[in-house]
């Protein structure tokens, strides 16, 4: 059984996240969304895989290099959809295989009970169908897939997640995959509908902090580098090899701090935080149900909640941040969210920062004594 | 510099030897052969790449056999000067690395006693010698010594015999590592081809002579049989594959964050021996880019810690009176590099402390050295030379921040971050730009003018356009003449002493009509308005903008290359590491 994972979309509404990665490198918990994909076709015992990498192809193959587990990529020169992504992968596949979203949380369970088919698809009850492919089921099978439906009919919907097989790739003419399916059960063949149990998808960069606390659930505690003994820790907490938590710190799990930190002395890290590698938070700086990106500082006298930190920011100390409740333009659609900040890659402040509601984009440099409230700051903005 | 691969066990030896023959093709690709030995001796050779058209090489039989793939040294590349060679009887076959100085000599003698030379090759004469002390005592390790024992030059071999279990491996100046398997063993210029079957290898010496069969190795100097320790090879299989990407150069470049930092962790505790606060006169000596990389370390000791020091090409050590004491750096990736280890031999011959950067465990200049600095990069098989040169810089930097009493211990442990956002940035301006020039120049002062010349290096060696790295004050004096808007500039322009007096070499080039390129810290608002592309590079102390500037030249002949469609891994005419002089 061979696997394609499409890992070449950007996922251009979780920027600015996305600006330096695809969506499927991002960091959840510590390790890219995408080796939990790969984990699960591991559990499963499928280990022909092959990755459709495009957008900064590189990173990505860096680091599927790194990996254990060997895969194989292909590129997709121009990302002009799933099934053009697909297509990449043509030559390289013998048989039956799975097709999956490099970007997507599934759980093992959910592939074992597709893999064995040859035609079929994952589908999901949704509370909000219409960012997604809705699917109309009769008798088990899929009749029609409507993409993106202002008034979704059912909420039930498409997670992407197919079994095929090699005459498939006759029915890609359009670049999207969908279309190729739905070109599919046009020429008769039947695709069964088969329900997934955990399926999860970040559609905007806020949805990312509930999937850290969904992956953070399954941590197992372990306690490398330093730890002062005057640390408190509760719960299941991750540390990294070389990293000092200095005394008087209290760490209460699920918490996951890479590898090469410095955290504390006095510093409180509360639960569904992850703490990437080489990351520095200073004294006296409270966060929970954060992400932090690697390399990137923290002063202190912080609070961090409901947050999300790119890689290599430096953010000096008093820096505040609180969740409240905003309407954002995401790609040209108002949408509502809820949490403190998102900030994208090297991003710089000065002290006594207060952000809410607030993306911040890449390079930004931001001087201290500064307030935003539901705001978007632009890529490469210096605020003074 | 040829790579040379032999093998025995079990399995069939062709296969094996053809792939282990790509592996090696970073050290010359002009020609390659095989010979297997199945009751006869089989030879498949060819001119051209291995890797392009292996053709039927590995059909041969037999389970053991040898390969080489040439860098035309005596003889141009053909299908009868590659080897492997064989006696007149063709009962023997060899493979060769190294240079025969004697082979003339050898040669006339040979033929007045009958025998007939088929190729141009210094190499065919060592064959004739071991077919005539094999014919008198059938011993093929007591031939192989005797024959040797007649040549003079380097040379790492390895003799295969119709009638004989053993292969005969011979080290003299020239690298060559055995590789210990489960019931086969391999024997090869360097580890890369090895590390798929075994991690235990034995590095031979200068002088060595193994006797290997699958299941046994015996070593042999001066007729003595003596033992050499057993070491555990810590490089993975995936650092040595392309895994994905175009080239193994982009894989290498996208590497350096991992590995500068990785450098520097290593290095971070390793203390320098008193003799660096001595301040006794210091040399540098290297070759390529190692020089370069040698070059910011002169600037930078001489800025941070006020020290002077001299710098040498390795070429050209010796034709200057050697220094009578003090340190002698010698920086050599492969720590292969002939040049280098001459000049490392004659400082020690003249009492000097001797200390190498490099980055292969057992390699030469690792035996030579009083001291080994190893800078941590793994195995770089693109032979434009990456993340070696970013690791070389690591450990150098090291060495400048113990000196200085680790003051800069935080910027050296943050750099990587300033690398890795050079590599998200998008330089399809500037690569416009160059990829129809016809000459590109580079130009910089201070450390910035050996990353110049370390960008024109890049530059030239892949894409083939002809680029030159100049001390930005010097363009003036001569290649002015050369300026057109047919001929780019690239311009290291970063905050400090030399900015000021770069904006205005910049404006007299551009009023000489170069577009320029101008490469500087983000942030700046002068350089926009002067210069054709402006490249801001994050880095906010020294060290950071020469490594960020360094990596920023080394994408520009990259995607240049890559526009220009030329074959980056495997430029024409060159090898990896230069093993002869």
């Amino acid at each position: 059984m061979q696997a394609v994972i499409l890992a070449a979309g950007e996922g251009k509404r979780v920027r600015p996240l996305t600006k330096n990665r695809p969506k499927a490198m991002i960091q959840v918990a510590n390790r890219p969304i995408i080796e939990y994909v790969i984990d699960a076709l591991v559990k499963n015992g499928i280990r022909d895989i092959i990755v459709v990498v495009g957008y900064r192809k590189e990173l990505v193959t860096r680091y599927l290099n790194n990996l254990d587990i060997p895969v194989e990529v292909v590129v997709q020169n121009k990302q002009l959809g799933t099934g053009h992504a697909l297509l990449a992968a043509e030559p390289k596949i013998q048989g039956n295989f799975i097709v999956l979203p490099g970007d997507n949380y599934i759980d093992p369970a959910s592939i074992a009970r597709i893999k064995d088919h040859s035609n079929a698809m994952l589908v999901k009850e949704h509370p909000s169908p219409s960012n997604f492919g809705v699917v109309m089921l009769s008798n088990g099978h899929v009749t029609q897939i409507i993409e993106k439906p202002a008034h979704a009919p059912s909420f039930l919907v498409s997670t992407g997640i197919y079994s095929l097989t090699k005459d498939f790739f006759s029915h890609i003419r359009e670049n999207n995959l969908t279309d190729a399916i739905s070109s599919l059960i046009a020429s008769g063949v039947k695709i069964q509908g088969i329900p997934a149990d955990d399926w999860q998808d970040a559609i905007y960069p806020w949805d990312l902090l509930k999937m850290n606390r969904r992956f953070l659930q399954n941590i197992s505690p372990t306690h490398d580098g330093t730890i002062s003994r005057h640390v408190s820790i509760h719960g299941a907490v991750q540390i990294g090899k070389g990293s000092t938590i200095g005394p008087n710190t209290v760490i209460n799990g699920p918490v996951v701090i890479g590898n090469d930190c410095r955290i504390g002395p006095n510093c409180c890290i509360q639960p569904n935080t992850s703490i990437g590698s080489r990351v520095g938070v200073e004294p006296f700086t409270v966060m929970g149900d954060t992400i932090v990106m690697d390399d990137t500082t923290i002063g202190s006298h912080s609070r961090v909640f409901d947050s999300i930190m790119g890689e290599r920011c430096k953010l000096a100390d008093h820096l505040s941040i609180s969740t409240i409740t905003g309407i954002h333009d995401i790609e040209c659609s108002p949408t509502r969210s809820e949490f403190g900040a998102i900030l994208g890659d090297s991003v710089v402040s000065g002290p006594f920062l207060i952000l809410k509601n607030t993306l911040v984009g890449n390079n930004v440099t931001i001087e201290g004594n500064t307030s935003f409230s539901s705001r978007q700051v632009q890529d490469n903005s210096l605020v003074i | 510099m040829c790579g040379i691969i032999g093998y025995t066990g079990k399995k069939n030896a062709a296969p094996i030897l053809v792939e282990g023959l790509k592996k090696l093709e970073y050290r010359g690709y002009d020609s390659f052969g095989i010979a297997t030995a199945d009751g006869a001796i089989s030879v498949i050779k060819k001119e051209g790449r291995i890797s392009n058209h292996a053709g039927n090489a590995g059909t041969l039989k037999g389970t053991r056999g040898i390969g080489h793939t040439r860098w035309a040294t005596h003889g141009i590349p053909n299908d009868k000067n590659a080897h492997p060679h064989t006696d007149c009887t063709n009962r023997i076959a060899l493979v060769h690395n190294g240079i025969i100085e004697n082979y003339a000599e050898l040669k006339r003698e040979l033929i007045k006693r009958g025998h007939v030379f088929r190729s141009d090759t210094d190499t065919e004469a060592i064959v004739h010698l071991v077919e005539e002390e094999y014919a008198k005592q059938h011993d093929l390790p007591e031939a192989v010594r005797a024959a040797v024992s007649r040549l003079k030059g380097s040379y790492a071999l390895l003799v295969l015999a119709s009638d004989e279990e053993t292969i005969v491996a011979a080290r003299m100046a020239s690298p060559l590592v055995l590789g210990i398997g489960d019931a086969e063993t391999f024997i090869a210029s360097d580890i890369t081809p090895m590390l798929e079957y075994t991690e235990r290898v034995i590095f031979l010496d200068d002088g060595d002579i193994a006797a290997v069969t699958r299941d046994d190795v015996s070593i042999y100097h001066n007729c003595e049989r003596v033992e050499r320790p057993v070491e555990l090879i810590d490089w993975s299989v995936e650092d040595g594959k392309k895994g994905g990407f175009a080239h193994y150069m982009v894989k290498e470049i996208y590497e350096q964050p991992q590995v500068f930092y990785n450098t520097i962790r290593g290095t971070d505790d390793a203390s320098l021996p008193d003799y660096y606060r001595m301040k006794d006169p210091i040399t540098i000596v290297a070759c390529g880019s190692s020089y370069h990389a040698g070059m910011v370390f002169k600037y930078l000791l001489e800025e941070c810690c006020q020290v002077p020091a001299r710098l040498d090409y390795a070429s050209e050590f010796r034709y200057y009176p050697s220094p009578a004491s003090g340190l002698v750096i010698g920086i050599t990736q492969s720590g292969e590099t002939a040049d280098t280890l001459v000049a490392l031999r004659l400082a020690k011959a003249h009492n000097c402390h001797t200390l190498a950067i490099t980055n292969v465990l057992g390699s030469t200049v690792t035996r030579l050295a009083d001291t080994t600095f190893y800078m941590r990069a793994g195995p770089e098989i693109s032979v434009a030379a990456t993340k070696s040169f970013i690791a070389q810089l690591a450990v150098l930097m090291q060495i400048i921040n113990k000196f200085c009493g680790n003051n800069h211990s935080d910027t050296l442990l943050d750099a990587h971050t300033a690398i890795e956002e050079v590599l998200l940035m998008d330089i399809s301006e500037t690569v416009a730009l160059c990829e129809n020039a016809r000459s590109i120049f580079y130009v910089g002062r201070g450390p910035f003018y050996p990353v110049a010349l370390e960008g024109a290096l890049k530059m030239k060696e892949i894409s083939y356009i002809h680029a030159e790295g100049y001390a930005a004050g010097e363009l003036k004096h001569g290649p002015f003449a050369l300026l057109s808007d047919k001929t780019p500039v690239i311009a290291l322009c970063m905050p400090g002493e030399t900015y000021d007096v770069m904006i205005s070499n910049i404006k007299e080039m551009k009023a000489r009509g170069s577009p320029v390129i101008a490469i500087g810290r983000n942030g700046d608002t002068n350089l926009p308005e002067i210069c054709d592309v402006f490249i801001p590079l994050p880095g906010a102390n020294i060290f950071t903008q020469i490594l960020t500037a360094t990596v920023v030249l080394q994408l520009i002949a990259y995607h240049t290359a890559e526009t220009l469609g030329r074959d980056i891994d495997r430029p024409r005419n060159l090898a990896k590491s230069v093993t002869v002089e």
